[in-house]
């Protein structure tokens, strides 16, 4: 057998990871076994949305599928072993982390995230715990398993993705048709979360998610975006005024100007006006002081 | 493909010559007419299918792909092929993100098959026969998905003839041919595009015998010559061979109902000599594993699907370093 599963490390609806080594090399991978069991449809979407994507993307930033195989009529993905991710690195207040490194994982996340994007791939479930770290500290964008490619303008989409926290306003309004935007959004929060330490827009159900949301940055109106008010639960909406640039330094107290024009860029309500990632990768916020830190150094153990 | 102990290494080719198609048949099809009629059967089945579900064409599209593929490798059966053929469109579905659930296809499947009563009971059951050979479907294409995933013929007859600046008419007519590209086996031989641009350029010359196709450089869309010379005289020889078959004749646009089998032969001869991709040697064919070995998996442990020889060859070339 070239691939050894040694230990179980998790377990999902669909799927159960293990730990193991690739025989003729030596390297730690992880192996997801789809679970034949959940096949109430056939083969699970997801397995499926994971293995397309992921053989049409190699970058440095998004994780590896080393390998398909069958074994025991079991499907087995083996993925590049990748041990810890962003979520319990925010969790662990033991780690102290600077706005460098800060600037390291948002710099490592968004070149991940554009070339899915580039590839016509929205990956439709970013949060810290799909950013996982390798070894030397480079981030790998993983769980392909909402991912998607980007419509035909007629195509209707379901607007139930993306984990609530990371929910792009489109999304909560129920759109069905989106775009590679709602990614943008959730590497904003997930910005605003890693200069927090704690999550920033945390809804306790899908209706208050929006109370959340709409109460941190502000109710859109149809001015900063025409006909948002056509959606169908835009009336029960309650308006809140959006904050302004000195609550967002109150809020965000450590975050350059420069910082917080990169926050608002991501959480622009209206995603036409939303930046992409190429004015993320662009903007002033990667360019001034401090350097984002080198993977290999940022000190998360 | 290479095979070691208890591990089979299986190398994705998702396109084959026609020569190593009718091997790899050989070993799994008796009745080769049996097989063709079935196939077209097949065909207006899982149209009628996609027609119920409103299925896209690349749904159906991709369904054949799988079809095809699977009965390169696995034993042709009459009664089992609409099974594969309904675990076909479950998979295509999924392939190209025109998801319903199992339960729906599968009913819609047994009513068009006249099942007089579908009970929960008889529903089930051929459910679980349907997802039962999902992953043999996926065997069959060596789990690769780039193919079927965004690139669709009869997405590109619009796509290609925009680029092109033919007029509507011209790919309206692409598209009622690229319906007719199904029933041959030319999905298995070339990718989608070429196919369209094949499509694109009888489109253009139906109409108007001595049109002239423009002067493309193939690799600006992807392509090559050969390969589209290949889909190009398939498509011609279908016409040709089969024109009682197509459904190019039942859906004329107006102000074409002139064309005939004549047509065809006309445009096959100023088409001039017919090429296409270059056949493998019959040793070569013979001499393929992939072709013409029958592997008993039963025993074999696990078995490995990669896309790149290149993958393998580093592979190999870390095992010789390894002291």
């Amino acid at each position: 057998m070239e691939y050894t599963k040694e230990k179980k490390v998790g377990e999902g609806t669909y799927a159960v990871v293990y730990l193991g080594t690739k025989q003729s090399t030596g390297r730690s991978i992880a192996v997801k076994e789809i679970k034949s069991s959940a096949f109430k449809d056939g083969l699970d979407m997801s397995a499926i949305r994971e293995v397309k994507y992921l053989q049409e993307i190699q970058h440095e930033n998004v994780i590896e599928l080393v390998d398909i195989f069958l074994a025991s009529e079991n499907l087995n993905l083996v993925l590049e072993f990748l041990p810890s991710d962003l979520e319990v690195i925010i969790k662990d207040k033991s780690i102290l982390f600077t706005p460098a490194d800060i600037k390291s994982w948002m710099l490592m996340t968004l070149r991940g995230v554009h070339h899915c994007h580039r590839n016509f791939i929205l990956h439709r479930d970013l949060k810290p715990n799909n950013l996982l770290i390798a070894p030397d500290g480079q981030i790998k964008v993983a769980d392909f398993g909402l991912a998607r490619t980007v419509p035909s303008p007629h195509e209707i989409l379901t607007s139930n993705v993306v984990t609530r926290w990371y929910r792009a306003p489109e999304l909560l309004f129920g759109a069905k048709h989106y775009t590679s935007a709602i990614d943008v959004w959730s590497v904003g929060v997930i910005f605003a979360e890693l200069m927090l330490r704690i999550p920033y827009l945390p809804g306790k159900s899908d209706i208050d998610q929006v109370e959340v949301t709409f109460r941190a940055l502000g109710t859109p109106t149809d001015r900063d975006w025409p006909d948002v008010s056509s959606f169908p639960a835009y009336n029960k909406l309650q308006m809140y005024t959006p904050p302004s640039r000195e609550e967002l330094r109150r809020r965000f107290i450590a975050a350059s100007e420069n910082a917080l024009d990169y926050l608002c860029g991501m959480l622009t309500m209206n995603p036409q006006k939303r930046w992409n990632t190429v004015q993320c990768l662009e903007s002033e916020y990667f360019k001034e002081a401090p350097s984002p830190t080198e993977p290999s150094k940022i000190k998360i153990s | 493909m290479s095979s070691k102990s208890d591990t089979l290494l299986f190398l994705s080719r998702p396109f084959l010559t026609k020569k190593q198609i009718l091997k790899a048949q050989s070993n799994n099809i008796q009745d080769h007419r049996a097989y063709n009629q079935k196939k077209l059967a097949i065909i207006k089945f899982l149209s009628d299918i996609c027609v119920q579900l409103r299925f896209p064409r690349k749904t159906l599209e991709a369904a054949l792909y799988f079809y095809q593929r699977f009965y390169l490798f696995n034993k042709f059966e009459t009664e089992l092929c609409y099974t594969i053929a309904t675990s076909a469109i479950l998979l295509s579905c999924k392939q190209v993100e025109t998801i319903k659930k199992s339960n729906e296809i599968c009913s819609i499947s047994l009513r068009l098959r006249s099942v007089a009563k579908v009970t929960p009971e008889i529903l089930d059951n051929f459910k679980k026969r349907v997802c039962q050979h999902e992953l043999r479907l996926l065997e069959a294409i060596s789990f690769d998905y780039r193919i079927n995933n965004y690139v669709h013929i009869d997405e590109y007859v619009i796509k290609l003839g925009k680029e092109l600046a033919f007029s509507q008419e011209t790919c309206y007519l692409a598209w009622i041919i690229a319906y007719d590209v199904l029933k041959t086996e030319i999905i298995l031989v070339v990718p989608q595009h070429t196919i369209s641009l094949a499509v694109l350029k009888i489109a253009h010359e139906l109409p108007n015998a001595k049109s002239t196709w423009p002067t493309i450089r193939y690799t600006t869309f992807e392509s090559d010559e050969k390969s589209f010379s290949e889909a190009y005289f398939d498509l011609l020889n279908f016409y040709i061979n089969s024109f009682d078959l197509c459904d190019l004749k039942d859906n004329m646009p107006s102000g074409l109902q002139s064309i005939s089998i004549d047509t065809f032969i006309e445009l096959k001869k100023r088409a001039g000599r017919e090429y296409g991709l270059k056949n493998p040697t019959d040793k070569e064919v013979d001499t393929d594993l992939y072709l013409s070995t029958q592997y008993d998996t039963s025993n074999v442990r696990e078995r490995r699907y990669v896309l790149s020889a290149k993958s393998i060859n580093s592979e190999v070339a870390s095992m010789n370093q390894k002291p």
